[in-house]
């Protein structure tokens, strides 16, 4: 029959004739070889043999050696490049430690400066002054702490806090005394803006999210009330009552207020046509 | 007697020279070893079948270790070293195997 005439490899599958052939067919050829020359002795491991298990012998150690030998190494590299970072990130701490230093002598320094020199010190008092009035220093004294947020469950824009209601609000304060203002930490220069853009509000281009803090310094006692005086005052009343807005006014004892950002000047100038700033002109 | 010499001569020798492998042939020597392998345990299996012969265990470890490393190479250089020598292991591993079940069956008689 065709079938028994195939030769083995073909018949098996891979795998069960590797394992039918483990054994060197070399082996079983050299035997019967042996026994037709009639030698016919089992023959034993000689000088050969013995060198080439001597070859493999090396071969495994080697390989071994060389494989712990890698591992090692990568591990060493690795502790060393953990030892590095470390080292670095302790030098960017300590230079930064540095600049604090050096700034905060900077400062000390420039203040007695100013102070020394008796003429500059009305000066040292005026930029005090602008920079609080202007919002780029930080500022605290008693106030308003005002919390709006949109009605709950709002669905439209109709009862949601728009830009144009904290405009209002704001300068309602203004316009009842407040002396410096933030909404939810951004400070209020002449030069900020209050804007939707997309879905939220920003401020000095920050996006603010809800609820709006809004923070004025004034007298707490007057404060309120001349507020709800002003046409602003009034228009929020409305807008709590017919929409749902949420408000709340409380006075508080104490505020801080941090300053804004040193806007560049690029245009203004002083009566003589220079740049205070100290901003060339091209 | 002399097989078990040379063994522990070739492990001596290893560990008292310990030769640096050079980069090159460094993927090719754990394969080499596997392929070592499987002559030294069909080696011994023949040993105890009592088929074994010197010189055709020398030509089958030297032509196992040597096609094993080409093997490797040519997958190296093809781009797909990684699977062949899966490959290679895998069938020096089934013989390994087997060879090792019919030692087994020598030594135990089970």
């Amino acid at each position: 029959m065709a079938e028994q005439q195939l030769p083995e490899r073909v018949t098996m599958g891979l795998l069960p004739y590797i394992n039918a052939h483990a054994l060197d067919e070399d082996y079983a050829a050299a035997a019967e070889q042996r026994e037709r020359t009639a030698t016919g002795q089992r023959r034993k491991v000689g000088v050969r043999g013995a060198a080439v298990l001597a070859i493999f012998a090396v071969l495994a150690v080697v390989a071994g050696l060389q494989t712990s030998r890698n591992s090692s190494s990568a591990e060493r590299e690795r502790r060393e490049l953990i030892s590095q970072v470390k080292s670095q990130r302790a030098a960017v701490t300590e230079q930064r430690r540095t600049i604090e230093a050096l700034q905060g002598l900077n400062r000390r320094l420039e203040d007695q400066l100013f102070a020394n020199s008796g003429s500059s010190n009305g000066l040292l008092e005026q930029v005090a002054l602008l920079g609080l009035r202007s919002g780029i220093a930080p500022a605290k004294g008693p106030g308003v702490l005002i919390v709006a947020d949109d009605a709950p469950d709002a669905e439209s824009d109709r009862n949601r806090v728009l830009d144009s209601d904290l405009q209002k609000l704001v300068n309602g304060l203004w316009q009842a005394g407040a002396e410096a203002i933030s909404i939810n930490g951004e400070r209020l220069t002449a030069l900020s803006a209050i804007r939707h853009a997309g879905t939220a509000i920003t401020v000095n281009f920050t996006s603010l999210g809800r609820p709006y803090r809004i923070s004025a310094i004034g007298n707490p006692d007057q404060l309120p009330a001349r507020f709800a005086e002003t046409t602003s005052g009034q228009a929020w009343l409305d807008l709590q009552r017919e929409v749902g807005l949420r408000y709340s006014l409380k006075t508080q004892s104490s505020l801080r207020l941090p300053g804004a950002d040193v806007p560049q000047l690029r245009y203004i100038e002083d009566e003589n046509g220079k740049n205070k700033f100290g901003r060339d002109e091209e | 007697m002399i097989a078990i010499i040379g063994l522990v001569v070739g492990v001596v020798i290893g560990l008292v020279v310990k030769p640096d492998v050079p980069l090159g042939l460094e993927p090719y020597l754990p394969i080499a070893v596997v392929a070592a392998l499987d002559a030294v345990f069909g080696a011994l299996r023949a040993f105890l079948d009592g088929l074994f012969d010197d010189k055709v265990f020398v030509v089958s470890f030297i032509s196992n270790v040597f096609i094993a490393a080409l093997i490797v190479f040519l997958g190296d250089k093809l781009g797909v070293g990684a699977q062949l020598s899966t490959g290679v292991i895998v069938v020096l591993g089934i013989r390994i195997f087997a060879n090792v079940a019919a030692i087994r069956r020598h030594i135990f008689h089970a």
